[in-house]
C-alpha cells in the first residue's frame, strides 16, 4: 500500500529505456545563449548553482540551488490533448548550509510544465518554478530568486561569471559510459561572483561570495552498473576551478567514463580523465535520517596538475532527502580545501541512499 | 393506585384503543423523523464529502465558468506561503450503475501534499498505474466503487461524460484513510485527463489553497484576490458545503413541514383517545377526589398516560421512522441533485440524538395534546357532586364564546398569513395554517348540532329512527362526538389542502408545459433511473441538429452560475431569435412570449424567471448588473417569465453574449422546433440517424416531454400523496376510537333499546349512523377549513418558498376524498356496530345496575 506519493516517486525513475528522446552524441555543437536554455527533446536536464557566501558580518553560508526537467513519458512528443498532460516536469531543490550553526536546511518544488507555474525557456536561461526563478538578463549575469516560508529560507542573488562559459568533454559532449549515447550536454560558468541577499526564518543577511554553474542535459546518462557518483566543484584560492566527477559502480569502484575539468585562472580548460585523478575517500558519515553511509572527507591527487589536496566537508550533514521532489536523497554541501592548494567549493555524492541507476 | 385505576388497568382492557393511538403518534413521528433522517443524510454526506475531498486545503479560488489556468501565472508570489492545487470535480453518468459517479481531477504530482488515498498496488503495478494515469486514460476508483461496478484493475468500463460514452481503464483501487463513504462513487484522475473529458482544457473547476505554515487565512485569501481579477472568489472550501447546507436546508424545512402534518393528525388523535377516555372515567375520577386524591394526582394519572402513549408511539415511530428513511432518500435525492449536482444523501445513520428528538416529539406532542382533556379532568367534582351519570357532562361552549374564539383564530391565521417569510422560510404562514386547523376544534361541536338538527325527511321510517337516535346520542356525548369530528375534521382538513395545493401547483406546471415547451424535439443528457440529470451535452451535437434542421428551428439551451449582488445565481443563454419565432416560458404580465423574446433579442436584453424577480424585488425593465468570468454584463430585463422547474433564481441573456462570457461546455437541452411539413417521427428518426450512435442522449418529442415534466413533478410530491393516506387513515383511527368509546359507555342505553324492542339490524343502523354523522360533521368542517389552507398553501406558503406563483385550483379530486372519508368512517363504524351486537342485552342491563 503507498500513498499517492508514489506517483511522484515513480515519476522521477527513468524506468524504462527512453524509446524516442534524443540522445547527445559526439559531435554535438552549442549554440549560446540558445543552449543556455531548455532542451525539451532530452529527457532530462538540470540547471545547478552552488556557492560559499559570507555575510557583511562574516557568517558563513553554503547554498545550492537546482532546477531539474524531467520527461516523464515514453516519448517528448505526446499525443494530443490538455496541456497539462504531465509530459515534464520541473523539480526544484533549494538548500542553505548554515556553517557556522552546522546545519542544513532546504526546500523543494514540483511542478508538471505545460502550467504556468512551471515553465523554462528554450531560447536563454529563464525558469520559472512556483516563486522560484532563474533567469539570466541582458548584460549576462543571472538572477536567482526562490523563497520557502515553511522551512524560513529566503535566496536573493545576482550571479557575475568570471570566467567564460567552460563547455566540459569535448565541446560540451560529456560522456559518461561506452555507449556513446550515455553522455550528457554539460557546460558550466565556474566561477560567478555572487551578491545579494539571504534569509534563514527572521534573520537576514547582506552576503556576498562565488558561486558554480551547471548546465546539462541528456537522456541517457549513466551507463548499466553505475550507481551513483561523486562530484566536486571547486576554486582554488590561486585563481584555478577544479570539476571532477567519479563514476561509481555498484561495487564502489571508479567507472571508466569518470573525469574531470581543470580550469586555469584565465578560463583555458584542461580535461582529466579517469586516469588523470586519484580520489579516495577517509572518513564516513551515516545519515540519521536516512541511514546512508556517505564519504566524509577525501585525498584527491591530480599528478599532472601538480595537485594534492585534502578535501573536507564543512557541515557533515547535508543530507537532502527530498520526498516531494525528485524522491531521492543525496548529499551535497560545501567543502574547504587544503594541502598543495587552499580553496573552497561545494562535493555533491549521491546513488549512497539507493542506486541511481534507471534515473538519470 | 390512581395510576392503576385510571389508567393501567382500562388500557389493559381495551389494548387496540391504547394501540390505535399509539400507532397515530408513531406515523406522526415516523414521518418526521425519515424526512430529517433523509435530509441530513444528505448534507452529513455532502459535508463529508467537501470535507474529505478538501483534504488539506484551507482556501479555494474559483469562479463561475471556471479558472482559467494561465491566471495561475499571477499566482506565482503566493507560492511561498502556499501550494497551489488545480481540481476539477465533476459527475459523470455510469450506464452500468445507472447513477451518478464523481471524477476528482487532482494534479497527482502533487496531491499527495493535500490527501490521503491509499493505492492498493506496488511495484510494477505502480509503474504501470502511473503511466496509464499521467498518459492515458487510467483511474483510480475506489474500492466500494470497484466492488459495485464488478471490475478491478487493468479492466475497462464505460462512463458517459457531455452526452458522449468514454471508456476508462481502472489503473488502481484506492481505499481512502478517513471518510470512507464520502469516497464511495468516486474516480480519481489525473486533472489533464479529466479536462479532456469534460473539454475544459485550459480551465479547472477550482485551485485549492495548503498554506506551508500557520497563516491569518483572511489576509492570504486577501492577498490572492488582489493578484486576480475581480472575478475570482477566494473562500474557504467550508464555504462550498455551507452554500449546499443553506439549499438542503431549506428543503429540509419544507418536507418537514409537510411531515409535520402527520404530527398534527397524532395530536388530534391523542388528545381524542384522552378526552374519550376522561368522559368514560369520570365515575372514577369523581369516585377519586372523593376518596381523598387531589387534583395534581388526578393531573399526573392523565399527563402520566398521555406521556406514556407518547413515548411508545415516539420510540416506535423513530423506529418506524428509520426504516421508512430509505425511501424518503429518493425524494431527497431527485430534489437536492437539482440544487449540488452530484450530492448523494448517503448511508442513513441513526444518531442517538435523532432517535431521543423523535421520542421527544412523540412525548410532546402528547402532553400538548392532553391538555384539554386534562382541563376537563380537573373539573370533575368529586362523586357527591355528579348529578347524574349522563355522559353528557362535559360543557359545551356558549354559541357566542365560540364565535369569538372562531374569530380570534381566523383573524390570527389572517394576520400571519399576511407576515412576510421568516429568514426566507414560511414560517409564519405555517403558522397561520395551524391557527385555521385549530378553528375545528371550535367548529366541530356547532358542526355536530347541525348535524343533529337534520331531520331526514326523505328516509323511511326506519332509517330514519335510526338516524334520529343516532342524533340523539351524538347531542348527548356533543364534546365527545366533537373531538371525534375535530380529528376527522383535520384529517379531511390536511388532505383537502395537500390535495389542492398539489392540484394547483399539478394544473399550473400542465399549463406552463404547455406553454413553456412548444418545441417538436428535446434533447438532453440520459438521466439517472432517479432522475437525475448528468451534466451538459457535447457543444458538436448542437452542430449537427443545425445541420439537420437549420439554425432557426434550433435552440440550444446552455448553462452556468454567476453572481449577482454576491450571490449565486444561474445564468442562462438561449437562441432568443429562434425563441422568438417559435414562442416559449410565459410571462408572469401576460404579454405573449414571441414578443418578449423579439423585444429581448432587439435590445440585447435579458429575461429573469419568477423566483429571481421575487427575490431580487426587481421587475420588467429594471437593469441588472451580472457578475460572469468576462466581467459585469449589464442588461435590462424585458420580461419576467413564469419557471417551476426550480427555485434558484435564473437569468438569461442571448446565446451569443453567454459564449462570449463562458467557455462552450454545450448546453444543457437542446429544444428543436421543427420546419413546416415535416413529419414528427421521420424527423426523429433522421435526426437519430445523423447522430450515428455517437452520443448517448434523449431525444424525446412533446408529449414525451411534457408526460416526463409531470412524471417528475408526481414523483417529487409523491410524499403527499402519502401523506394523504395517512391522514384518511387516521381520520378513520379517530371515529373508531370515538365510536368504541361511546358503544362502551352506552351498553346501557343499548341495552334498553334492544330490551324496548329494537332489532339487531335497527341498532347495527343505529351504531353506523353514528359513525355517519361523525363523518359528515368532520368531512364537512375539514373541507371548508381545508380548502382555505389549501390557498395559503398554493398563495402564501408555495410563494414564500420557493417563489411559484400559481393558479388556486379546487381540483376534482377533493370530492374524491369525501367519497372516500365519509366511507371510511362507516366502516371505521363497522368494528363498534359489531361489538353493539355481540353484547347480550340483559348482561349489559346487569352489569350496569
Amino acid at each position: 500500500m503507498q500513498t499517492v506519493k508514489w506517483i511522484l516517486l515513480c515519476a522521477l525513475a527513468l524506468g524504462s529505456t527512453p524509446q524516442e528522446w534524443q540522445r547527445v552524441m559526439p559531435g554535438m555543437t552549442s549554440s549560446f545563449p540558445k543552449d543556455h536554455g531548455a532542451h525539451p527533446a532530452y529527457r532530462i536536464e538540470w540547471w545547478y548553482i552552488t556557492g560559499q557566501l559570507e555575510s557583511t558580518a562574516g557568517r558563513r553560508f553554503g547554498f545550492q540551488f537546482t532546477v531539474f526537467r524531467r520527461g516523464l513519458g515514453d516519448t517528448p512528443n505526446p499525443k494530443s490533448g490538455s496541456k497539462l498532460r504531465a509530459s515534464q516536469v520541473l523539480a526544484g531543490h533549494l538548500a542553505i548550509t548554515d556553517i557556522d550553526n552546522q546545519r542544513t536546511l532546504f526546500a523543494e518544488r514540483l511542478r508538471r510544465m505545460g502550467s504556468p507555474l512551471a515553465t523554462a525557456s528554450e531560447q536563454d536561461l529563464n525558469l520559472h518554478l512556483e516563486d522560484w526563478s532563474l533567469s539570466r538578463n541582458e548584460n549576462g549575469r543571472i538572477a536567482l530568486r526562490a523563497a520557502d516560508a515553511k522551512t524560513g529560507l529566503r535566496l536573493q542573488l545576482e550571479l557575475e561569471p568570471r570566467k567564460p562559459l567552460v563547455l566540459h568533454g569535448d565541446a560540451g559532449y560529456s560522456s559518461k559510459g561506452a555507449d556513446p549515447g550515455n553522455a550528457s550536454a554539460y557546460h558550466s560558468w565556474t566561477r560567478l561572483g555572487s551578491t545579494g541577499e539571504m534569509g534563514i526564518n527572521d534573520q537576514n543577511f547582506a552576503v556576498k561570495g562565488e558561486a558554480w554553474f551547471d548546465h546539462e542535459y541528456g537522456s541517457s546518462v549513466l551507463e548499466e552498473g553505475v550507481s551513483g557518483w561523486d562530484w566536486f566543484g571547486l576554486h582554488l584560492e590561486d585563481g584555478r576551478d577544479l570539476m571532477l566527477f567519479r563514476l561509481r559502480r555498484k561495487d564502489g569502484s571508479r567507472a571508466p567514463a569518470s573525469a574531470g575539468s581543470l580550469i586555469a585562472a584565465d578560463g583555458s580548460v584542461t580535461n582529466l580523465d579517469a586516469q588523470d585523478f586519484i580520489i579516495n575517500s577517509r572518513e564516513t558519515w551515516v545519515s540519521p535520517a536516512t541511514g546512508a553511509r556517505y564519504p566524509a572527507a577525501w585525498s584527491l591527487e591530480i599528478p599532472t596538475a601538480g595537485l594534492s589536496l585534502d578535501i573536507q566537508p564543512l557541515v557533515p550533514d547535508c543530507e537532502l532527502a527530498t520526498t516531494q521532489s525528485t524522491g531521492v536523497a543525496y548529499w551535497e554541501g560545501p567543502v574547504a580545501i587544503s594541502g598543495s592548494a587552499q580553496g573552497r567549493g561545494y562535493a555533491e555524492l549521491t546513488g549512497y541512499a539507493g542506486s541511481m541507476e534507471g534515473r538519470f | 393506585m390512581i395510576l392503576r385505576s385510571l389508567w393501567l388497568r382500562p388500557t389493559l382492557a381495551q389494548p387496540t384503543r391504547a394501540l390505535i393511538t399509539v400507532l397515530g403518534v408513531a406515523i406522526g413521528v415516523a414521518s418526521v423523523v425519515s424526512t430529517l433522517l433523509a435530509s441530513r443524510a444528505a448534507i452529513a454526506s455532502m459535508s463529508a464529502d467537501v470535507q474529505s475531498v478538501a483534504g488539506e486545503s484551507r482556501l479555494e479560488i474559483s469562479r463561475p465558468g471556471g479558472f482559467e489556468t494561465s491566471d495561475l501565472e499571477a499566482l506565482r508570489p503566493i507560492c511561498t506561503e502556499a501550494l497551489l492545487a488545480p481540481v476539477i470535480e465533476r459527475t459523470a453518468l455510469s450506464p452500468d450503475l445507472g447513477d451518478l459517479v464523481r471524477i476528482l481531477g487532482v494534479d497527482l504530482l502533487i496531491d499527495q501534499e493535500l490527501r490521503s488515498i491509499r493505492l492498493d498496488a506496488t511495484g510494477n503495478e505502480l509503474e504501470a498505474a502511473r503511466n496509464s494515469m499521467l498518459h492515458a486514460s487510467g483511474v483510480a476508483v475506489s474500492e466500494s466503487l470497484s466492488k459495485d461496478l464488478g471490475i478491478g484493475v487493468g479492466e475497462e468500463f464505460e462512463l458517459v461524460i457531455r452526452s458522449r460514452k468514454v471508456t476508462l481503464q481502472i489503473a488502481a483501487v484506492f481505499k481512502p484513510e478517513r471518510f470512507d463513504s464520502a469516497w464511495d462513487r468516486f474516480i480519481l484522475a489525473d486533472v489533464a485527463l479529466a479536462q479532456e473529458l469534460y473539454g475544459f482544457e485550459g480551465r479547472v473547476d477550482r485551485v485549492e489553497i495548503k498554506p506551508r505554515l500557520e497563516l491569518n487565512l483572511q489576509q492570504l485569501a486577501s492577498r490572492v484576490e488582489g493578484l486576480l481579477p475581480p472575478t475570482y472568489q477566494v473562500q474557504p472550501a467550508s464555504a462550498r458545503r455551507d452554500e449546499g447546507e443553506r439549499l438542503v436546508r431549506a428543503l429540509e424545512f419544507n418536507l418537514t413541514a409537510l411531515a409535520g402534518v402527520s404530527i398534527l393528525v397524532g395530536i388530534v388523535l391523542v388528545a381524542t383517545t384522552l378526552a374519550t377516555s376522561v368522559v368514560q372515567r369520570q365515575n372514577q375520577i369523581a369516585l377519586l377526589r372523593s376518596l381523598g386524591a387531589s387534583r395534581s394526582q388526578i393531573a399526573r394519572a392523565i399527563l402520566v398516560e398521555a406521556g406514556a402513549i407518547g413515548l411508545v408511539g415516539g420510540s416506535l415511530g423513530v423506529a418506524l421512522g428509520w426504516i421508512g428513511a430509505d425511501s424518503a432518500v429518493s425524494s431527497v435525492r431527485a430534489t437536492v441533485a437539482t440544487i449540488a449536482e452530484g450530492v448523494t444523501p448517503g448511508i442513513i445513520r441513526l444518531k442517538w440524538e435523532w432517535a431521543l428528538t423523535g421520542i421527544s416529539l412523540g412525548f410532546f406532542a402528547s402532553i400538548f395534546a392532553a391538555l384539554l382533556p386534562l382541563r376537563e379532568a380537573l373539573r370533575t367534582p368529586p362523586i357527591q357532586g355528579l348529578r347524574s351519570q349522563h355522559p353528557q357532562s362535559i360543557a359545551g361552549r356558549p354559541w357566542k364564546m365560540r364565535a369569538a374564539l372562531f374569530a380570534l383564530l381566523v383573524g390570527a391565521a389572517a394576520f400571519f398569513a399576511s407576515l412576510p417569510p421568516l429568514a426566507d422560510r414560511p414560517i409564519w404562514a405555517l403558522v397561520s395554517a395551524l391557527f385555521l386547523l385549530s378553528t375545528l376544534l371550535v367548529l366541530a361541536g356547532p358542526l355536530i348540532d347541525i348535524c343533529a338538527g337534520i331531520r331526514p325527511r326523505f328516509m323511511g321510517a326506519g332509517a330514519a329512527i335510526s338516524i334520529r337516535l343516532a342524533q340523539a346520542a351524538l347531542e348527548a356525548s356533543r364534546t365527545r362526538a366533537a373531538w371525534a369530528a375535530s380529528a376527522v375534521g383535520v384529517s379531511v382538513a390536511l388532505a383537502v389542502s395537500m390535495t389542492t395545493m398539489v392540484g394547483s401547483f399539478r394544473q399550473s406546471v400542465v399549463d406552463w408545459t404547455a406553454q413553456a415547451m412548444p418545441s417538436d424535439l428535446y434533447v438532453r443528457p440520459l438521466t439517472t433511473v432517479g432522475g437525475a440529470s448528468a451534466g451538459t451535452i457535447d457543444p458538436a451535437l448542437t452542430e449537427v441538429a443545425i445541420d439537420t434542421f437549420g439554425a432557426d428551428f434550433v435552440d440550444p439551451f446552455h448553462q452556468s452560475s454567476a453572481h449577482y449582488k454576491g450571490n449565486l445565481i444561474l445564468l442562462g443563454g438561449a437562441a432568443f431569435t429562434v425563441v422568438a419565432q417559435h414562442g416559449g416560458v410565459p410571462f408572469l404580465d401576460g404579454r405573449p412570449s414571441r414578443e418578449v423574446f423579439a423585444e429581448a433579442a432587439e435590445r440585447s436584453a435579458a429575461v429573469v424567471n419568477e423566483p429571481f424577480a421575487r427575490r431580487y424585488k426587481v421587475k420588467a425593465g429594471d437593469t441588472l448588473s451580472i457578475d460572469t468570468p468576462a466581467g459585469f454584463i449589464e442588461r435590462e430585463i424585458a420580461g419576467v417569465y413564469r419557471d417551476y422547474s426550480g427555485h434558484i433564481g435564473r437569468v438569461v441573456i442571448a446565446l451569443e453574449d453567454y459564449l462570449k462570457a463562458y467557455p462552450n461546455e454545450g448546453p444543457k437541452s437542446i429544444a428543436i422546433f421543427l420546419p413546416p411539413d415535416q413529419d414528427l417521427e421521420s424527423s426523429r428518426a433522421n435526426f437519430m440517424q445523423a447522430l450515428a450512435g455517437a452520443y448517448s442522449v434523449e431525444v424525446l418529442n412533446n408529449r414525451e416531454l411534457r408526460a416526463e415534466v409531470l412524471r417528475i413533478f408526481e414523483g417529487t410530491f409523491a410524499v403527499t400523496i402519502a401523506l394523504q393516506i395517512i391522514s384518511s387513515l387516521v381520520a378513520a383511527i379517530a371515529v373508531i376510537a370515538v365510536l368504541s368509546a361511546l358503544i362502551r359507555e352506552r351498553r346501557r342505553e343499548l341495552a334498553v333499546v334492544r330490551v324496548l324492542g329494537a332489532s339487531r339490524t335497527q341498532l347495527f343502523n343505529l351504531v353506523l349512523s353514528e359513525a355517519f354523522l361523525l363523518g359528515l360533521a368532520g368531512t364537512l368542517g375539514g373541507l371548508f377549513i381545508g380548502l382555505i389552507v389549501g390557498y395559503v398553501l398554493v398563495t402564501v406558503v408555495n410563494l414564500q418558498s420557493f417563489g411559484w406563483s400559481l393558479d388556486f385550483v379546487i381540483p376534482g379530486s377533493i370530492f374524491m376524498i369525501l367519497m372516500i372519508v365519509i366511507p371510511a368512517c362507516l366502516l371505521a363504524g363497522l368494528a363498534p356496530a359489531f361489538m353493539a351486537l355481540r353484547t347480550a342485552p340483559r348482561e349489559s342491563l346487569h352489569a350496569n345496575g
